[in-house]
């Protein structure tokens, strides 16, 4: 997967680079809006990492423009400050994730991941989370090597929490996800499901992987433990 | 005590002052007028007399004097402190939002203005000095978080055992920097008189656990949500409230021991407690810790830092409190009823 990594400091742009490369990614370097746009014209990129203040440029303009004129890859906006306010500005400009600078290689690394999990134009017909493999054309689960059955339900349950994989999936997404508005649904269906899902992959070795947050929703962790 | 001058005592004084040299001049001047001597005086008939005399041109006047004057004294004094009085009481009411603060004149009698003028002008020095500091403190923390990115990432790229311990260092430095920097926006935002909105507590603790729960996880702890079916909502701002939840669950995941769990509790009424595996913490403990700088004995090298100093900060600036029950190892934020 093919990540460009848009950031000015040339040390910081090589560190993080070099984190990515090192948990599997391929990364380009541009330290400014204009090498981003020869970057993108040449190559395809799965995602790219954004950092907002750039010499030639404002990172949030830069990125809303392109946005209208041609596809993007998904992009991770490295907003500056994290604390009360500036949380909401990158994803009001039009970024899919945020993440607050200085960024740390493994949270920007998984954001990465859960990015390309999304569904968009670039679909990943195999979602992967640590050792388990789903394939979302054949609904077909894997954990290395060996298959897990599962029904439709389980399925569509399995692909929902891996494609958010290492943050919570809360209790009603879930809920709307897997039935139908007019479909009546007894109040502990989702926890009879999970339980389920929970049992044939504790089964096929994946212990541990899918967690409860009791009175919030569920999680499948994103790395081998 | 010690003694305080009292305007009221002054008057009460000075007026029997006034009577007092009244009484002897106007005395005198009936002697003087009728000419009494000594003898008058001494016989029965003439006491008598003179005494009516002194009573009709002395005594009475001076009633009817002193009695309206120090009525009329009085009342104007009241008057006048009351409305200082109630100066004073918009002062105390303003604990928690002193930042910005200025006593009303408006109500205030003219004599008083030099004095209040004098206090606002000091409270607007006061204000400009902890403007500056904390636009220090924001400014020293943020040119910190770059330096501290760059040793993180260069220790992440070390293969060695010691590079992890030092990298879990760097993060504890950095995680510390962050808190500075929100403990100097959450007083900013404190002096910017914000817009205050109806915030769902359920809502804010659904997001702030599912915000943490992958880190607690990960760390091998558990976090739990007991909301019940109450709705309880406070007046405030979301993600200030967010923030001081954000700090208390991490000061409790801090204490809770691996393979402990973090249980957060909302409602019926609008309280979110937060109960972890650690000791309890005393009410005493509690408001050391509050002070910036100190930190609880149990913590971890991980810094506690100026969390609970956030969380109390945050707090105040919501007419809510922080408070603690050691028995139950709980921490809660109680917010006033809407």
């Amino acid at each position: 997967m093919r990540i460009l990594v848009i950031e000015d400091n040339d040390r910081l742009a090589k560190l993080v680079a070099d984190g990515l490369q090192r948990r599997g990614f391929s990364c380009d370097i541009a330290t400014s809006l204009s090498d981003a746009d020869s970057a993108l014209g040449g190559a395809v990129y799965d995602a790219i990492v954004l950092d907002l203040g750039l010499p030639d440029g404002d990172g949030v303009t830069w990125l809303a423009n392109r946005r209208q004129y041609r596809q993007m890859p998904p992009a991770i906006i490295q907003t500056a400050r994290g604390a009360l306010e500036d949380r909401v500005t990158g994803l009001d400009a039009g970024a899919d994730d945020y993440v607050v600078k200085p960024v740390e290689i493994d949270e920007l690394a998984a954001r990465i991941r859960a990015l390309l999990r999304r569904p968009g134009p670039r679909v990943q017909p195999v979602l992967e989370a640590g050792c388990l493999r789903f394939d979302t054309a054949a609904r077909t689960a894997h954990r290395g090597d060996c298959a897990i059955d599962l029904s439709r339900r389980e399925a569509d349950l399995l692909e929902l929490l891996l494609r958010r994989a290492g943050t919570v999936v809360r209790r009603e997404t879930i809920e709307d996800a897997l039935y139908n508005f007019n479909e009546p649904v007894t109040p502990n269906a989702v926890e009879a499901a999970v339980s389920r899902l929970r049992r044939k992959l504790d089964e096929a070795g994946a212990t541990g992987a899918l967690h409860t947050i009791r009175g919030v929703g569920y999680m499948l962790k994103d790395v081998a433990a | 005590m010690t003694y305080r001058r009292s305007v009221s005592r002054k008057l009460a004084r000075g007026l029997a002052l006034v009577g007092l040299v009244g009484t002897i001049l106007l005395l005198a001047a009936v002697v003087f007028f009728y000419s009494l001597t000594f003898d008058d005086l001494t016989a029965q008939d003439a006491l008598i007399n003179a005494v009516r005399e002194m009573l009709e041109h002395v005594a009475l006047p001076l009633v009817v004097l002193m009695v309206p004057v120090a009525f009329v004294v009085r009342r104007v004094i009241r008057q006048a402190f009351d409305s200082l009085e109630e100066a004073a009481t918009a002062i105390e009411a303003a604990r928690g939002h002193e930042r910005g603060f200025r006593i009303d004149t408006s109500h205030l009698p003219a004599e008083a203005l030099p004095f209040t003028d004098a206090v606002n002008d000091l409270l607007g020095r006061l204000d400009d000095a902890a403007m500056r500091q904390e636009a220090f403190a924001a400014d020293v923390a943020h040119e910190l978080r770059t330096p501290l990115a760059v040793l993180s990432l260069e220790f992440d790229r070390l293969d060695h055992d010691d590079a992890a311990r030092l990298k879990h260092d760097v993060a504890a430095m950095r995680r510390l920097v962050d808190q500075l920097m929100l403990l100097a926006q959450v007083d900013a935002a404190a002096a910017a008189q914000f817009p205050l909105e109806s915030v769902s507590l359920v809502e804010i603790a659904r997001d702030v656990v599912s915000f943490l729960a992958p880190d607690i996880i990960a760390e091998g702890k558990a976090i739990t949500l007991d909301a019940g079916t109450a709705h309880p909502v406070a007046r405030g701002r979301r993600e200030a409230i967010a923030a001081a939840l954000r700090n208390l669950i991490e000061n409790a995941v801090r204490v809770t021991p691996p393979g402990g769990t973090v249980n957060i509790r909302v409602g019926p009424d609008p309280v979110i407690a937060v109960g972890d595996g650690g000791e309890g913490l005393s009410p005493d403990r509690l408001r050391e810790l509050v002070r910036r700088h100190s930190r609880a004995d149990h913590a971890s090298t991980s810094g506690a830092g100026l969390g609970l100093a956030i969380v109390d900060r945050i707090m105040a600036a919501h007419g809510a409190r922080l408070t603690t029950d050691p028995a139950a190892r709980e921490l809660s934020l109680h917010f006033p009823d809407t």
